[in-house]
């Protein structure tokens, strides 16, 4: 597969504090490539730099083979752009959010109308073309400007935080979008999440944090890497159990609202010698395949927390509305 | 060039779809016609020296503030138009439109141009006072006013995005708006003849860009050579500086002249403008 995007260590400093401390990865044609990290971690300015809004402070990138600072109009023309705040015109009716777009990127005027119907297929946005955003839904505006980020053709899709502020039915569905997307267009698809779950479907995944790069492969891969299975439990005696536990298998032990939690290889076989042998009680047990949630802790240290994330990225989108 | 008219198209659409901000443009016209009209124009043109009789009998003031009316619209609804520059960054459209391909330029111009444009609509409708003031407006006065209104328009247009590129809120806007309008507006002569300023107001007047904005509306709605010279006088319809009394071609020059400096001075505000 050839290189669509080709990053070498972009930096993003603002004043005496660094954004983006110098990333470089490539992105495969036709992949969806997803960037995970906790709120901060600088996936929207990365996702900026590369889409010519804010100048990198030093490094470079091309998109298609233009260089994001000298061939700006090109990258631009390249590329579509969902970002994590709305930014249709709500005034206006979805035909005429379209139609202006298709004005913006030259779109050439016997097309037009052809895009429109198909674009508003994909998102099944067909029979509300000609109402007023303002009365959309908050997944209907997000349909829609998935829709317009795809009128011009481009080569690479950017979503930040694509299902941001959305319930969870709305979020599989703009997913199947996202998805169809793929097969139909074979357009590159690149990403930012702080779910888990998103992250999951992508084909390869950057995990962020502080504004570098810490691991980036297949989650399958990322996730083997953790390194056999992830055992909770609870008992009697937490503190006790967690020095034992550490002492006796030579693994680091986490705790957090009561529960112990360790990786293990081969987990099943190990909790029935496990149950048998451990002298203090046992209250609960949970034997589990990992997430990308135990890559991210294994790598930081820390948890992705979502719930905290989500809320205030919901009142960043209400803003304004 | 697409992208002009796309920028230009969408103010205009946007224009015409919001009928309470049509509705709201009449309120402060017809406010000013009937209170300083109706109410006191007796009050006016009694301390302007005329009475029943004399060289001031004609001088009706409702008629004098007529041009003052066109001007003050075209003035309000230019200015205002960027606020809409301001309010896309806020609501992010602001953004769609400039991660396109468009060069910047092309997108100060629209919007300069939509600005503009709808001043001119604006101003055209305070026509629909012209059956209850009085005034007689014919074809060709309308034929002349359309271009005049642009010109005023594309310049107050060009200074309002020159503004709206600085500031990034809209509160931040409408206050810098509200310090400037009121002051320009006064000193203008659009609402009253500004005769007997002191000295240094008299130099406000002459740099104000407006007075010769709406000197030259009145000019095209009046008929001043049917006017007594008292008359010209007590309207204020004598503008000249140095004892030179300005021409129309004169004030089209320096109005034009305006509008280039904002035109290009905004354009280049708005082009360093991130997303
Ligand atoms: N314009 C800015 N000025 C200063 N700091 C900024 C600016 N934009 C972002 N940051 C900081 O850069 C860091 C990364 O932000 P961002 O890229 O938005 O993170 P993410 O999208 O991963 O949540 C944050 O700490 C944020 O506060
Ligand atoms: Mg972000």
């Amino acid at each position: 597969m050839p290189t669509i995007v080709e990053v070498k260590n972009l930096k993003k400093r603002y004043k005496d504090f660094e954004a983006v401390k110098g990333v470089s990865f490539d992105v495969e044609q036709g992949e969806i490539f997803g960037f995970l990290g906790p709120n901060g971690a600088g996936k929207s300015t990365t996702i900026n730099m590369l889409s010519t809004i804010i100048k990198p402070s030093s490094g470079t990138a091309t998109i298609n083979g233009y260089d994001i600072v000298q061939k700006r109009n090109k990258v631009r023309s390249s590329i579509g752009l969902i970002f994590q705040a709305s930014t249709l015109d709500e005034k206006l009716t979805a035909n005429e959010n379209l139609m202006l777009h298709c004005k913006f990127y030259g779109v050439a005027k016997k097309l037009r109308e052809e895009r429109i119907q198909e674009v508003l297929q994909i998102v099944d946005l067909t029979d509300k073309r000609y109402n007023i955003v303002e009365t959309f839904s908050g997944g209907m505006k997000r349909r829609l400007e998935i829709a317009r980020g795809l009128l011009h053709y481009p080569r690479v899709l950017f979503l930040d935080e694509p299902t941001v502020g959305l319930d969870p039915q709305t979020r599989a569905h703009i997913w199947d979008y996202i998805l169809k997307l793929k097969e139909k267009a074979g357009i590159t698809i690149f990403l930012t999440t702080h779910y888990m779950d998103e992250a999951e479907i992508c084909d390869r995944v950057a995990v962020m944090d502080h504004g570098a790069l810490i691991a980036l492969d297949k989650p399958v891969q990322l996730k083997k890497n953790v390194g056999g299975d992830i055992l909770e439990i609870a008992t009697e005696d937490n503190v006790t159990a967690k020095s034992r536990i550490e002492e006796t298998y030579q693994t680091e032990v986490l705790e957090k609202e009561g529960i112990l939690t360790f990786q293990v290889e081969r987990g099943d076989e190990f909790l029935v010698q496990f149950v048998k042998e451990f002298e203090i009680p046992i209250t609960s047990v949970n034997l589990r395949r990992p997430t990308l949630n135990d890559v991210f802790l294994n790598l930081t240290g820390r948890e992705i927390r979502e719930e905290t994330v989500s809320q205030k990225d919901r009142m960043k989108q209400g803003r304004g509305h | 060039m697409e992208g002009i008219f796309a920028i230009w198209q969408r103010d205009i659409l946007k224009f015409f779809r919001d009928r309470s901000r049509l509705i709201g443009s009449f309120a402060m016209p017809f406010m000013f016609l009937i209170l300083f009209g109706s109410g006191m124009s007796g009050a006016m043109s009694s301390m302007l020296g005329g009475s029943e009789a004399g060289a001031l009998r004609d001088f009706d003031f409702v008629e004098f503030m007529f041009p003052g009316i066109i001007g003050m619209t075209v003035f309000n609804t230019a200015i205002f138009s960027a606020l809409s520059v301001v309010q896309d960054k806020e609501f992010g459209y602001m953004r769609e439109i400039l991660v396109s391909p468009m060069s910047r330029v092309s997108i100060a111009i629209g919007k300069v141009l939509g600005g503009s444009t709808v001043a001119v609509f604006q101003g055209l409708l305070m026509l629909v006072f012209v059956p209850f003031i009085g005034v007689s407006i014919s074809f060709v006065t309308i034929i002349q006013l359309i271009p005049t209104m642009f010109l005023v328009a594309f310049a107050i247009s060009s200074f309002g995005l020159l503004i709206a590129s600085t500031l990034k809120t809209t509160q931040g806007f409408q206050m810098v708006i509200q310090v400037l309008i009121f002051p320009m507006l006064f000193l203008s002569g659009a609402l009253f003849p500004l005769n007997g300023l002191p000295f240094w107001m008299d130099i406000l007047v002459k740099i104000n860009p407006l007075t010769y904005s709406v000197d030259m509306f009145k000019k095209i709605v009046f008929d001043i050579d049917a006017m007594t010279p008292e008359l010209i006088e007590a309207m204020g319809l004598n503008l000249s500086i140095f004892n030179h009394v300005i021409s129309f071609t004169e004030e089209v020059l320096v109005v034009g002249a305006i509008s280039l400096v904002f035109v290009i001075l905004a354009t280049y505000k708005f082009s360093t403008t991130e997303a």
